[in-house]
């Protein structure tokens, strides 16, 4: 009403009211917001392709020396000449340490976010969430001086041995704890990543676990159900798009994590069967080798960065699909 | 039935004409009454569910019809701070007793929400999900129990051929018969309706008001209803309660046509509410 009354006394102020030049304003205006905003996005495409660019560039000698073999040479030696250089030990180091991070991180995160927004009682609920979000909010250089002093000495001088005794003679399992009590490990890793994962877990798990309406957790118990049955059958299958995003931006995250990873991760490429011996991933191996590198060796770190890239892309990308097939099996 | 449901224009032309014989009670409620933490929203209510009959409760918002029916199948025991008194049976089952196993009374006494509430799985599953928390059956006999399920809430012809699409991909009115044929699937001795139809268009309302009908021979039912000729159509009991009381409950051809309270009279005919 106001608006019109309005329009109108400007029309009465300017003569004759000109509907078409007062819409061609609002055009214009629209315009602009739609460049704005499509120049905001493209910039996003523009510095994504840069980046794939010059890594490309940079990788481009290491690609021509080692080609495809690159993949799959366990040998790092830069110092050789000319210089063996396989980033098979980093790849692995970074899968396992993943892996094994996301095996504890995933049980853990979701348990606490069904705990949080199902079973807490109101007074411990604030407490327990500014807890989560704190550590989120610790470094991750302080996770790896933790690791390194606190969890390294633990692992190599309880847990290890423990491990070693409970599986002795089991076939596969002996040769996964064997080895040299050692603070750096990939499992040390392993656990300080999924320590800084879970709270990206919880957080977004909780954040989706509270848009599941009332109502339809009210009819699943309605029907009967436990809350374990409703938080099964209900709440993570109506919620699954966002707890998976969630897994995946804390498995992005895991990937690429360096500076903690660097710290207790041992930096050796050797690969073993063992969890407790020293390994390295692909971000600790850039991080601990680039500064003293040149030529062939810096092109492979490089090499070692795109891969990593494109690690995370296909990762991403399972995860879209995965997505995808749950959706059809819903029957959307 | 199908003539009942036509003759909508006046509450009284709707009645229906014979007059059950009182039933057995299945739920009783002695000076029962119920707190939101300190607000006290009902007040000594005495009333019982006659066994295979259907009971609407009718009031303006916020009187307690919906809270009420919440107490019958301890809905409200998932939010802290609400709490009710007095008592409650379900034929010997003390309902209120802090004991008492929640998901056997739940499988005992359905509910039917205001909105649909298809869960998030195939309408096969939607059925075969409750029935499974209860009973390890075959494949084959499964079968059988989605059929008649969904015959039961005269779904079957309409989502025979797509037993395998999502329940969120039925109509509004096609969901809300997919939860009430969930809720028969368990076998439950009681069913509640909040409100069933309020989201719904009339022709849906009108299959919902018939199979509640149907549904009356064999099962104990209450609704809760704003809407006064549903009361009339489908009930044989109506209680009215105004602000946390219950004011007047008897036949619903009596509240309907001579209620003995000023303030059933003055709701009924829409003087307030």
């Amino acid at each position: 009403m106001a608006v019109q009354t309005e329009v109108s006394d400007i029309a009465a102020a300017a003569g004759p009211y000109d509907r078409a030049r007062a819409l061609s304003a609002f055009k214009l205006g629209d315009v602009t917001f739609y460049w704005i905003t499509r120049l905001a996005a493209i910039s996003v495409l523009l510095i994504l392709g840069g980046i794939i660019v010059s890594l490309i560039i940079g990788a481009w000698p290491a690609m021509k020396a080692y080609g495809f073999e690159f993949l799959w040479t366990r040998r790092w030696a830069p110092s050789a000449d000319p210089p063996v250089l396989g980033a098979l030990g980093p790849i692995y180091g970074t899968l396992v340490t993943s892996f094994i991070a996301m095996l504890i991180a995933i049980p853990v995160g979701l348990g606490i976010a069904i705990f949080l927004t199902e079973l807490c009682p109101q007074w411990l609920r604030r407490p327990i969430g500014i807890a989560i979000e704190l550590l989120a909010g610790i470094p991750s250089i302080i996770y790896g001086m933790w690791g390194f002093f606190v969890l390294g000495p633990f692992l190599a001088y309880n847990f290890q041995p423990f491990m070693i005794s409970l599986c002795a003679n089991i076939p596969v399992l002996q040769d996964i704890f064997a080895g040299p009590p050692s603070y750096l490990s990939l499992f040390n890793a392993s656990l300080i990543l999924a320590i800084m994962v879970l709270p990206f877990i919880t957080a977004i798990s909780v954040d989706v676990f509270k848009t599941v309406p009332p109502v339809l957790k009210e009819a699943a118990y309605g029907v009967g159900c436990t809350t374990w049955e409703v938080v099964r059958s209900v709440v993570i299958p109506y919620t699954r798009v966002g707890v998976i995003g969630g897994i995946m931006l804390a498995l992005g995250r895991a990937l690429g994590e360096t500076m903690a990873v660097t710290f207790i991760i041992g930096n050796s490429f050797r690969i073993s069967s063992s969890i407790f011996a020293p390994g390295t991933t692909i971000s600790a191996a850039i991080a601990s080798e680039f500064q003293e590198s040149d030529g062939l060796h810096q092109s492979s770190l490089i090499l070692l960065g795109l891969l990593l890239f494109v690690l995370t892309f296909f990762v991403l990308a399972a995860a879209r699909l995965m997505l995808m097939r749950l959706e059809t099996k819903a029957g959307k | 039935m199908t003539d009942m449901s036509v003759s909508v224009s006046s509450p009284t032309a709707a009645i229906p004409a014979k007059s059950l014989p009182e039933a057995p009670a299945k739920v009783i409620a002695r000076n029962l009454n119920f707190y939101y933490g300190d607000h006290h929203a009902l007040k000594n209510i005495n009333l019982s569910l006659g066994t295979n009959r259907v009971t609407a409760f009718i009031g303006p918002s916020g009187c307690g019809k919906s809270t009420l029916l919440r107490i019958f199948n301890r809905m409200y025991d998932l939010y802290p701070g609400q709490r009710a008194t007095g008592q409650l049976m379900l034929d010997s089952t003390n309902i209120l007793d802090p004991k008492l196993d929640l998901n056997l009374l739940r499988a005992r006494v359905g509910m039917v929400f205001q909105k649909p509430t298809p869960f998030p799985m195939t309408i096969y599953e939607n059925i075969a999900f409750g029935i499974r928390l209860y009973e390890k059956i075959s494949k084959s006999e499964m079968d059988d129990r989605v059929e008649k399920a969904l015959r039961g809430g005269a779904l079957w012809n309409e989502v025979k051929d797509k037993l395998n699409a999502s329940g969120l991909s039925l109509s509004g009115g096609q969901q809300q018969r997919l939860c009430i044929a969930r809720t028969v699937a368990v076998r439950p001795e009681v069913i509640l309706f909040d409100e069933p139809c309020s989201a719904l268009d009339p022709i849906s309302t009108a299959k919902v008001e018939e199979l509640i009908q149907e549904l009356s021979e064999n099962y104990t039912i209450a609704i809760v209803t704003h809407n006064m000729q549903q009361a009339a159509r489908v009930s044989d009991k109506t209680a009215f309660m105004y602000l946390g009381e219950l004011i007047e409950f008897d036949d619903t051809s009596k509240i309907f046509t001579s209620p003995s309270d000023r303030r059933t009279q003055d709701y009924i005919t829409g003087r307030f509410g």
